[in-house]
């Protein structure tokens, strides 16, 4: 089919930047870069082909596969209906379609979130004497760190924060199979040490060596922030926070009702602010719980790209589940046979009388490397060699 | 569509690749426009296929770098010739001017060219076909970067080499991780899904000769059945193809349930989604294979 009468290059370049515009705004990544690219690609292709314009768009804004159904509704809805054949239209106006013009109007279940988080950080200034008599502000260390985490004040929590992050600076490495230079590695490097002949008239005087280089673990977490769970839920975060710094690479997944991706919110390291950020943009904060499902979720849409055999994944949850067994032992057994290992951590472990006996830990418990309580500093701490190897 | 677009497909047909609109299209980008096309997909779509095609179509030479954790830059872009060099060495031991011999020694002619230079140096453009790219660390990413973007490579002693002909490169990945967004800008972007049914009875058709039209079909029901289960290792274009091949060698020309739990190792080829499918299963899935 000929191009329709082919419009102004001007004209095309502004309404792709429109359209990079949109995309970014209902958060596909699309970079100035991709845009040029995405200009570039369609001089060489018929723009009078809706099908040929969306496949070039799509391969040179380099769209990931996960976003695709996103950018098929936006190029119907803003591409083609707004494209060549209507000069008319307002365009200095992005169009956006009303669903993702903020949500500022469902504050219902934040309100509610907002108030637990400000009850637990204590905004108030006034607060009393915990009931064991402890002053506030006075928290010697081995206390703190045997202290369950629903029983901690607001100083607590920072004193902890600050603990969490000299913990994690201790995990230990792992060689890599990358060889890098070192003073008296096993294998000999013969480029270097030809190199260095040279300063001897080729006479091999000493050998450069190189050793495998020292890599820092990758580790995924998936956290559970059901209402069972909220008390923990903070001081996990706080100490993956924390590990974030010295591992190679950590992805954090929340999961309720429903997965959500965190990574991308935890930029700040700064606790308190990005908890309340994602109280206000996780679905169903605090809400239910449906495990399976959700591990299930995980296993189709980002095991493969974030969990490799170096990958350590840590789920925090007590496994009180109400879908399926089913699907939660298959999404461990596929996680299994990607991941190095997977250390399960529940809160509920802390009490000495507790038998894992939800059924959701019934079917958990054979897939599971490593079953470690998660209610307090020391257990968090005790962790840490887990991860290491 | 425009018409080089189809020339591309229709050639492409020809050297037994059945490529959908998507793939076309990003090929065909990739070549007006010079850039780098980042293939992403499940195991088996026919990814590194791609490469091959290209390599066939341009009538080219196809350089093949394969990816593996702790590849570095000895194995991918170059190394000196140290034996040669130190033989040099020793014959001009006498020689003074040590500028002239660090000059001959340091020379193209003690460089031994590994797949990315000789990618860049060939006198006819080739097909670079860099595969599997995830499996290698991601400082090697970083280092393509160069080698990418500008199509030049800079050697320390011998300075920067350019590309005399922009090769068309083809990366692959398995997505066994996420690649860096520096090298994703640099390329097009391309992913394969598993093919349509259309699309993969012309395939088993193209590639597997004397199989009969019912039988090529019946095969296909039963192979995207089997990816719509939640198989560990759902199986790709290439299982579909060893499976056909199979059933041919055993002159079947047609499925039933006995022929298809004896040769499912072609398919299905890991022992746990083998547990998985019962006797059942095997009459449900020839069961829609039978009605249509």
């Amino acid at each position: 089919m000929p191009a329709t009468a082919p419009a102004p290059e001007r004209h095309l370049v502004a309404h792709l930047a429109r359209f990079s515009g949109e995309l970014r705004h209902v958060g596909v990544p699309v970079g100035l870069r991709d845009e040029i690219d995405g200009a570039a690609a369609l001089r060489f292709i018929d723009i009078g082909d809706p099908e040929e314009v969306r496949l070039a768009l799509r391969s040179a804004l380099k769209i990931p596969r996960r976003w695709w159904a996103a950018f098929d509704r936006l190029f119907d809805e803003s591409w083609r209906r707004a494209a060549l054949p209507h000069p008319a239209r307002d365009r200095n106006a992005p169009r956006i379609p009303r669903r993702w013009r903020g949500d500022e109007n469902t504050e219902a279940p934040l309100a509610r979130i907002r108030r637990q988080l400000d009850e637990r950080t204590g905004t108030g200034e006034a607060e009393v004497p915990d009931a064991d008599g402890e002053l506030p502000g006075y928290s010697p260390r081995a206390l703190l760190r045997k202290k369950v985490f629903d029983e901690c004040t607001p100083d607590d929590l920072r004193d902890m924060e600050r603990l969490l992050e000299r913990l994690a600076a201790r995990i230990a490495t792992r060689p890599s199979r990358r060889l890098v230079p070192s003073a008296r590695g096993p294998v000999v490097d013969v480029r270097r040490s030809f190199r260095r002949s040279l300063a001897h008239g080729g006479e091999l005087v000493e050998l450069a060596r190189r050793a495998r280089a020292v890599e820092l673990p990758s580790l995924v977490v998936l956290c559970d922030t059901s209402g069972s769970m909220d008390a923990c839920s903070r001081f996990l975060l706080a100490f993956v926070f924390a590990l974030r710094k010295v591992t190679r690479r950590t992805e954090i997944f929340a999961f309720n009702t429903s997965l959500t991706r965190l990574t991308p919110w935890l930029r700040t390291g700064d606790v308190t602010g990005t908890l309340e950020r994602l109280a206000r943009n996780v679905e169903d904060w605090s809400g239910g719980t449906r495990i399976g499902e959700c591990l299930l979720a995980f296993v189709d849409n980002h095991l493969r790209h974030t969990v490799r055999s170096d990958t350590t994944v840590l789920i925090l949850s007590d496994g009180l589940d109400r879908g399926d067994t089913g699907s939660l032992e298959t999404a461990l057994l596929a996680i299994r046979r990607r991941a190095r290992r997977i250390i399960w951590l529940n809160p509920l472990m802390g009490d000495p009388r507790y038998r894992p006996e939800a059924k959701g830990m019934q079917a958990a418990l054979p897939h599971v490397d490593r079953l470690v309580p998660a209610h307090n500093l020391e257990a968090l701490e005790a962790l840490l060699p887990m991860i290491e190897r | 569509m425009r018409p080089e677009i189809r020339a591309l497909q229709e050639a492409m047909r020809r050297a037994d690749y059945i490529a959908e609109p998507s793939i076309v299209t990003a090929v065909h980008l990739a070549r007006a426009m010079e850039k780098p096309l980042l293939v992403e997909g499940d195991a088996g779509v026919g990814k590194t296929e791609i490469a091959k095609v290209m390599a066939a179509l341009m009538e080219t030479e196809l350089i093949r770098l394969q990816c593996y954790e702790g590849l570095d830059v000895n194995t991918a872009l170059y190394e000196w010739n140290y034996q040669k060099q130190l033989l040099r060495l020793r014959m001009g031991a006498d020689e003074t001017e040590a500028d002239h011999l660090e000059g001959v020694i340091f020379g193209r002619r003690y460089l031994l060219e590994r797949p990315l230079l000789r990618a860049i140096t060939r006198e006819t453009a080739p097909v670079l076909l860099i595969d599997e790219i995830d499996r290698a660390d991601e400082g090697f990413e970083a280092f393509l970067l160069e080698v990418l973007s500008d199509f030049q490579v800079t050697i320390p002693e011998l300075g920067t080499i350019r590309a005399t002909h922009r090769p068309l490169v083809v990366l692959t990945s398995n997505r066994s991780r996420e690649i860096g967004d520096a090298l994703r800008r640099r390329c097009l972007y391309l992913y394969i899904e598993h093919p349509a049914f259309a699309k993969e009875v012309e395939i088993i058709r193209a590639k597997v000769p004397g199989i009969s039209d019912a039988l090529a079909v019946q095969i296909t029901h039963v192979v995207q059945g089997l990816r719509a289960r939640r198989l560990m290792k759902p199986p790709g274009v290439a299982e579909t193809l060893d499976w056909a091949r199979a059933l041919v060698t055993l002159h079947q020309d047609h499925l039933d349930a006995d022929i298809v739990s004896e040769t499912l190792g072609c398919v299905v080829k890991d022992q746990h989604d083998i547990s998985l499918l019962h006797a059942e299963d095997v009459e449900t899935l020839l069961a829609g294979a039978g009605a249509g």
